[in-house]
């Protein structure tokens, strides 16, 4: 398209804001796909089981789409995905612990996954061509994952106390990190607003409350409100960092001399 | 325009190549071809999907195929973000067209717009995998 930029004409403070925006899309699909995965043998079904194992494959392959976006900004992706520290990755922060349980799966799958198909449909909208060009064919894959994840929190919006208290609790703990997660109010984000490669972070929230808010609430998640303690604006996330095995199986640490060309 | 895939029935063995994508390989080209374009477009007929054989162009996959000089460039889509067989299928497509004689080099660009759907199936590809018992709705 005519208003697409051209990278070589990026301010480099821009670049750099483009570059922490993708890693935090594409880290957090990495982590959450292999999140899902811990729980393909552990879902209360089997078809739920297979569902998640689908999920799981998918957010990896837009993983590896979203990594690829570094070549257009002239980086060689490979050591991002197989280098990187866990202190550097730039994930929606309820992913750094394992879920506790199925509620806390449920949460991601509605809270975390959906958060992040508000950002890439924010991204997709914006100048960057890589993004207008790969991101729709991720967004039409997560319909499936929208559709699993609010008959799961329905079902268990429906279910005993203590799933309703579960489910609750999981939640609340994944909204508030998540919502920051999704929009930014530093100056990182701000610049890429600015330039016109995503969303604003008012339309971004404004989105997740019109397509999670009434759902949301109906489990007692009434407060739908980003929380910025401990901000990082290096990453673009709140405090923390995921688990190192977790980074260590994101990395393929242990397979690392098993690579073939 | 040769179509040899599944005119004789559906496989009824294994495949005993490196990939199902190579089940039905014609021989090089004994000549150059006067149409070059539609000689390129006539072998990846012969490219078959790894898993169901049906190949790439009528499952849509096949977004532009054209030659630059001696070198094909194909524009090449995948039905999902993370199919697993994404690097059979190019393998196979490489090694495919470089056994032509007139085809130098094998230059694939992975392209993700528009979407693949199911909607780009042809008609015959339809045909196929209607006989194959899947569907494609």
């Amino acid at each position: 398209m005519s208003d697409a930029f051209q990278v070589p004409d990026l301010p480099e403070d821009v670049r750099a804001a483009l570059r922490r925006h993708i890693l935090a899309l594409a880290d957090t699909k990495r982590l959450l796909g292999l999140r899902y995965s811990d729980w393909l043998l552990g879902a209360p079904s089997i078809e739920t089981g297979i569902a998640a194992s689908s999920m799981s494959q998918d957010e990896w392959g837009h993983a590896r789409l979203l990594y690829a976006m570094l070549k257009d900004l002239g980086e060689d992706p490979s050591p991002v995905e197989h280098d990187r520290p866990a202190a550097e990755y730039a994930n929606a922060p309820s992913l750094d612990e394992p879920f506790s349980d199925w509620a806390g799966f449920v949460a991601a799958m509605v809270v975390v996954d959906g958060a992040l198909t508000l950002a890439l449909e924010g991204f997709s909208q914006g100048r960057f061509d890589p993004a207008r060009s790969r991101v729709p064919k991720m967004l039409a894959e997560e319909e499936f994952h929208r559709d699993m994840g609010l008959a799961w929190l329905r079902r268990l919006g429906q279910g005993s106390d203590e799933a309703r208290a579960r489910l609750q609790q999981a939640v609340r703990a994944a909204v508030p990190s998540s919502l920051a997660w999704l929009a930014p109010r530093d100056r990182a984000f701000g610049l890429l607003v600015a330039a016109g490669l995503t969303a604003p972070a008012e339309t971004l929230l404004d989105g997740f409350r019109e397509a999670y808010g009434e759902v949301l609430r109906s489990v007692g998640a009434e407060a739908l409100e980003p929380d910025f303690e401990g901000w990082d604006e290096i990453r673009g996330r709140g405090p923390g960092q995921p688990a190192e095995e977790l980074v260590e199986r994101a990395r393929g640490d242990r397979n690392r001399a098993l690579l073939l060309d | 325009m040769k179509m040899p895939v599944l005119d004789v029935g559906l496989p009824s063995h294994l495949s005993v190549h490196k990939s199902g994508g190579r089940d039905l390989w014609s021989e090089p080209m004994e000549t150059h071809p006067e149409d070059r374009n539609a000689a390129l477009l006539e072998c990846l007929h012969e490219v078959l999907d790894p898993e169901i054989p049906i190949s790439l162009v009528d499952l849509g996959l096949i977004y532009g195929a054209e030659m630059d000089g001696d070198v094909a460039r194909v524009r090449l889509t995948f039905t999902a973000t993370a199919c697993p067989c994404m690097e059979f299928i190019r393998e196979d497509v490489t090694d495919r067209l470089e056994q032509e004689h007139w085809i130098r080099a094998v230059e694939i660009e992975e392209v993700w717009d528009p979407p693949w759907t199911t909607d780009r199936i042809t008609a015959r590809g339809r045909d196929i995998l209607r006989r194959l018992g899947v569907g494609a709705a």
